[in-house]
């Protein structure tokens, strides 16, 4: 591809340098931001092939690039209480389940979704 | 039309992150409504805009294929880790889809086998192809969504 850089350490004048492996492995290898009220959609995303819609307050992105093992960390945060949970997932796609303060599952409005870890 | 560079070999998420920044995504208005167990309710596949981007651009996402072949190694009992992540990176990219050509390929690739191998099998349909304006508009009751017995395989067709 055009505009490649290959370095190892990135140096700044004064505050010093970093390893790009930081900058590599602590970024976010999939993310998304989903409507998650009426007819479901995603709004915008990053290596995400699909969401399933599971039912009320259940969302499930499905990755492109899938990550090497399971040992890898999803978030999740939306517009009702922040309330949430990972559950059933794979290397391949991770079913949250949003709720309230009483872990009564609810639809979020807007439901936002990130992954750390290593990829396939 | 942006041309798509010749990423044979390229690693897929360097691949997403080039369409990310190239092509503006494609919101779908089909859906995939499914069921994969008779105490659940009805599912909802959502296609993600910026992955129809890439089936419709094509030369981007590997073949189908690719994900059975990972599904298959994570499924054995001492599975800890992929070791032909290669696949997703090194095999040659599929050409250009059409839409309803990549709702087909989202459907192999992320609804259960159970579901699409058999979809037709039984009382009534497991799956069904629709425009999202056909789903209820209101998601009261969404746990008690169930796709209807009165669709035939016959209107499926129509």
């Amino acid at each position: 591809m055009a505009g490649k850089i290959i370095a190892d350490t990135l140096e700044h004048s004064t505050a010093g340098s970093l390893d790009t492996s930081y900058v590599v492995n602590g970024s976010a290898k999939s993310w998304m931001n989903l409507t998650g009220t009426g007819t479901i959609a995603v709004n915008d995303s990053l290596n995400v092939t699909s969401c399933t819609d599971g039912g009320t307050g259940r969302y499930k992105p499905q990755y492109t690039n899938s990550f090497s093992s399971v040992n890898y960390t999803p978030q999740g945060i939306d517009d009702n209480y922040g309330v949430g949970w990972a559950n059933a997932y794979t290397t391949g796609e991770v079913q949250n389940v949003r709720g309230n303060n009483s872990f009564s599952v609810l639809d979020a409005g807007i439901f936002s979704f990130s992954a750390h870890g290593d990829l396939a | 039309m942006t041309t798509t560079p010749s990423f044979q070999g390229t690693h897929l998420f360097d691949r997403l992150c080039w369409a990310k920044e190239n092509l503006d995504g494609v919101q779908s208005d089909y859906r995939v409504v499914y069921e994969d167990s008779i105490d659940e309710c009805a599912k909802i596949l959502v296609p993600d805009p910026n992955w129809m981007a890439c089936a419709l651009q094509g030369g981007i996402l590997p073949p189908v294929w690719v994900y059975h072949e990972l599904a298959k190694d994570e499924a054995q009992p001492d599975f800890k880790k992929h070791t032909r992540g290669y696949l997703l990176h090194n095999t040659e990219p599929v050409d250009a889809m059409t839409e309803e050509e990549a709702i087909e390929y989202l459907i192999m690739k992320d609804c259960p086998q159970s579901v699409w191998q058999t979809w037709d099998e039984g009382n009534k349909p497991k799956m069904v192809i629709c425009r999202k304006e056909q789903l209820p508009a209101s998601r009261e009751w969404r746990n008690a969504w169930k796709i209807t017995e009165e669709l035939s395989v016959t209107d499926l067709a129509a």
